[in-house]
């Protein structure tokens, strides 16, 4: 019954954007062609995107407390303060940065000798700076195409050098090209020495250049040498490489508007450079109900994992610290910020994915929760990102509060 | 004046239950003597072409816009001096006032044009703008009331998604306005103006 009613919605919105059958009905103005993002989209839905908290959370305001984790874990603030702060990077000198979208800001987060932290603002007035990643002593960040290189970044905190444009170089999708879509990035340093970054789909589903959008891609520091490391991959904000295998991995956040179950979002394992993981045609290993083309999805990569329907996961890092229980060992923590395209709130968390000897993801368990209250349909925060720092604690940006958590494990 | 302040500390109990934060309407009140009313109206209700009536707006929606502003994220240069430095604190007591006025349209509106009026209507439902502005078009949380907005406010903030000239804090308004013409833009727009 829905999957017939979307396939109907999709035929009339396919109808109403080919152009050559415009004449046949040409009595009035012929109406605008319903664009690529509304395709799917039931009659009378009201989901919209939740509101961002731009302005200080008071500390006492971040729901710490609220936080459940599994036994012998504890998670205490380690800065808050920082609105809207989303994916982290950490410096040789144990300076956690981290980024943000609409605010346009990046923070730097500097830890006293009493243990508490002070923070600072790195760079603002960016359009999205969501793409983090040092090289070295240098801090890289990704605004949309913009690539800006902060030399020595540890050392000039109080007085920020203006950074080395790198934006030709690099030559990624404007916010126009992108017709301000999916144009955030997250940056990733491979072991290999590139530059590991998305480039989303830029539309929600639609016909696209598959050798533009929807990728995966890796650059040489100076922006030389692009190469597609993943096709058909519609939006991923969180990758990094497995510490022993050294395969990139990758989180993806599904399409907007094809019920509140379908599709998943997903994590991918790039075995080898250039596959194509299959978005538009499908997700989450099945076919689009608008946008298949007649394509067999078994001709694509399959997901490694399903990471569940419009959960938003995010940021994702393998854990290889000596922390916590050795259970947890190069497996991978996700950071799900949480769903607005679906009836129930999905995500709000953050998820393990468990890898067994061959690298196969054996199940996917919840680790950080208590931000989704299911009773009230509402949530106290939004998790985005994780950080193992050197210490072996675990970081946790929430952008809806502007504040990152410290988890750490004692037997 | 006095009048304005008298109906803007009757509707300030509402304002205190509905605010999640410690926002302050009568301070925002205050501040907004000084620095907005002279453009955006005394009673939050524009009567100055180009600018934004404000009266009604969710709360939500002033507070982003206005560190957008500050950011110099968004770019509106009649605007960005006022909201360069404001305080967190100062945006959030301005938007619990503003979103404490009741909402209208301006002394100056247009008569209405029914073909016009029709024309926009039936652009609104195939682009679904009440999915996300709500079937009053009064707006919720980030998402602005765009019911009995300035004509020209609309056709200017709609061209300029198009365009790619503004972000909002995610990029549904982006994709909501993609290849719609200038003539389906001022319809979109005359018929949201007489909405009341």
């Amino acid at each position: 019954m829905v999957r017939t009613s979307l396939l109907a919605a999709g035929f009339l919105a396919a109808l109403a954007t080919l152009p050559s059958l415009g004449p046949a009905f040409a009595q009035a103005p012929a109406p605008a062609p319903v664009p690529g993002w509304a395709v799917g989209r039931p009659e009378g839905s009201t989901l919209a995107p939740h509101a961002p908290r731009l302005t200080v959370t008071p500390a006492d305001q971040v729901p710490v407390g609220a936080l459940r984790l599994p036994p012998g874990f504890q998670a205490e603030i380690y800065a808050h303060g920082i609105p809207g702060a989303r994916m982290m990077a950490e410096g040789p000198n144990g300076t956690i940065f981290a980024g943000s979208r609409a605010i346009g800001r990046v923070y730097a987060v500097r830890r006293n000798a009493d243990g508490t932290t002070r923070t600072s603002i790195v760079a603002q007035g960016l359009a999205q700076p969501n793409g983090l990643v040092m090289v070295g002593n240098s801090l890289f960040v990704i605004a949309v195409n913009r690539v800006l290189r902060y030399d020595n970044i540890e050392a000039n905190l109080d007085n920020v050098p203006a950074p080395v444009e790198l934006t030709a170089a690099f030559g990624l999708p404007t916010e126009q090209e992108h017709a301000g879509n999916h144009h955030w990035k997250f940056a990733s340093l491979g072991p290999d020495g590139r530059i590991y970054t998305n480039v989303g789909v830029n539309c929600n589903v639609c016909e696209t250049d598959r050798d533009k959008f929807a990728l995966l891609v890796s650059f040489n520091p100076d922006g030389s040498d692009r190469r597609i490391e993943a096709r058909g991959v519609r939006n991923s904000v969180g990758m990094a490489h497995h510490p022993v295998t050294r395969e990139l991995w990758a989180t993806n956040n599904g399409r907007d508007w094809a019920g509140n179950d379908w599709p998943n979002d997903t994590l991918h394992r790039i075995r080898r450079s250039g596959e194509d993981h299959g978005f538009p045609f499908c997700s989450a290993g099945s076919a689009d109900p608008q946008f298949n083309g007649g394509r067999a999805c078994s001709e694509f990569v399959q997901p490694a994992a399903l990471l569940g329907p419009h959960t938003a996961a995010l940021g994702m890092r393998f854990y290889t610290g000596t922390m916590f229980p050795e259970q947890y060992r190069n497996q991978i923590f996700i950071a799900r910020r949480g769903s607005w395209n679906r009836e129930r709130l999905s995500g709000f968390d953050v998820a393990v994915a468990h890898l067994d000897a061959q690298g196969n993801v054996t199940r996917v368990e919840e680790f950080m929760t208590g931000l989704r209250d299911d009773a009230n349909q509402r949530f106290l925060g939004r998790p985005v990102d994780v950080q193992v720092a050197r210490d072996g604690a675990l970081l946790v940006a929430d952008e809806q509060m502007g504040a990152i958590y410290r988890i750490t494990y004692r037997q | 004046m006095t009048l304005f302040r008298l109906l803007a500390a009757a509707l300030l109990a509402a304002a205190f239950s509905v605010s999640a934060e410690a926002a302050d309407p009568r301070r925002g009140a205050d501040l907004a003597a000084h620095r907005c009313v002279n453009c955006h109206g005394d009673n939050g209700r524009s009567q100055t072409p180009g600018v934004p009536s404000l009266a009604g707006q969710p709360a939500d929606f002033i507070t982003v816009q206005m560190i957008l502003l500050r950011e110099g994220i968004r770019q509106a240069p009649a605007m960005n001096p006022f909201a360069q430095g404001v305080p967190d604190q100062d945006i959030e007591d301005l938007a619990a006032f503003f979103a404490s006025l009741p909402p209208g349209p301006p002394d100056d509106r247009a008569p209405k044009d029914e073909a016009l009026f029709a024309a926009g209507q039936a652009l609104a439902g195939p682009r679904h703008c009440a999915t996300c502005h709500v079937a009053d078009y009064g707006g919720r949380a980030q998402i602005p009331r765009v019911a009995a907005q300035r004509e020209e406010y609309l056709v200017h903030a709609m061209t300029e998604y198009r365009d790619g000239k503004r972000a909002g804090v995610d990029t549904q308004m982006n994709s909501a306005v993609v290849g719609l013409s200038n003539a389906h833009i001022a319809a979109l727009a005359h018929y949201l103006a007489h909405l009341d």
